[in-house]
């Protein structure tokens, strides 16, 4: 853009991270920082990258921003309370060791089978850039669980969610949805059995639309006889 | 909003019986807290990448075996407990 048609300021461009016109699932949280913690993460992050022209090191960049997305998303002593807050919590005690147990794994991560697209809004393909277009919708909307075989090749596994980036758990599934872990530790003996299916949705949506199919999910959860279930939001 | 909607999902499998634990990257600590999760494993590692880089076998596993563990010693909803590690990209990318 010419730089003479654009009048922006600091905080323009900080909100513009997130579902703006440089959007970056990574750097989203820049719109939850002040603009002196924003310029003060930019600033270091520069400064680290000036270093790793010399030592070839990324770590200290990798910290720095790791960092920056707990103080972007931690709420600070003046925020809001938050909409959903519990006093307690249901605990349900297990009751074999889990080296004996059927183990499940539901994931927000988005991921579903080939051949198997939950077609949000009966749209056929969608792509992850229109999921991230369409992240409004996503939030307002029922979320749709997938299905997956616990035997599926990671190779048949496919992903899009509209909240994180997602090339990461492209390249590996397991990331953010650790099904061969899961298949090792079987195999190891550290579980004593997994289930048929595991599950994916993407974890952007409607809480309210969440809490009444929620039934029949955990029917599903215990048709499928599980013990103990892993759970990984992204 | 990951990480809230596990939240619900938690509360309703513990209500039906089902134990749960749950990996969560530091960043969304506080709603682990604020839900009140029954057991939560706190990794520092990158948002989209709970369980640790692509293709880190060895961290990876280290996090589901330390999910296995606090599935079987936490006493009470609340719990949380955060591994160590530092994030680390994987140098052998395929």
């Amino acid at each position: 853009m010419d730089n003479s048609e654009r009048d922006e300021s600091f905080e323009a461009f900080r909100k513009s991270f997130s579902y703006g016109d440089r959007n970056d699932l990574n750097f989203k949280f820049f719109k939850g920082l002040s603009d002196d913690d924003a310029a003060s993460f930019l600033q270091t992050m520069l400064d680290q990258l000036g270093d790793a022209f010399d030592t070839g090191d990324v770590q200290p960049l990798i910290e720095a921003a790791i960092q920056a997305q707990v103080a972007g998303y931690t709420p600070g002593p003046d925020a809001p309370p938050p909409t959903f807050a519990y006093d307690h919590g249901p605990f349900t005690p297990a009751r074999i060791p889990v080296a004996d147990a059927r183990v499940g794994l539901l994931a927000t991560s988005g991921h579903f089978v080939a051949g198997d697209d939950p077609e949000p809004f009966g749209e056929t393909a969608m792509t992850q850039a229109e999921a991230i277009e369409r992240i409004g919708e996503f939030i307002s909307e029922s979320p749709v669980l997938s299905e997956i075989p616990s035997t599926t090749p990671t190779s048949e596994l496919r992903v899009r969610h509209g909240g994180y980036d997602i090339r990461s758990a492209e390249m590996d599934p397991n990331v953010t949805f650790p099904i061969d872990r899961l298949r090792e530790a079987h195999d190891d003996g550290r579980v004593g059995s997994l289930p048929d299916t595991f599950f994916s949705f993407p974890g952007a949506t409607s809480q309210g639309r969440l809490r009444k199919v929620l039934p029949g999910w955990v029917a599903r959860a215990h048709e499928e006889s599980i013990d103990v279930m892993l759970l990984v939001p992204v | 909003m990951c990480h809230v909607s596990v939240g619900h999902v938690a509360r309703a499998l513990e209500e039906s019986g089902i134990p749960t634990v749950t990996v969560m990257v530091k960043a969304f600590e506080h709603r682990a807290r604020e839900m009140t999760l029954p057991r939560t494993v706190i990794v520092r590692h990158p948002m989209g990448r709970p369980l640790g880089a692509a293709f880190d076998r060895v961290r990876q596993s280290e996090v589901v075996l330390a999910s296995f563990q606090l599935i079987e010693t936490a006493s009470e909803s609340g719990t949380i407990v955060e591994l160590p590690h530092t994030y680390r990209p994987n140098p052998s990318l395929p």
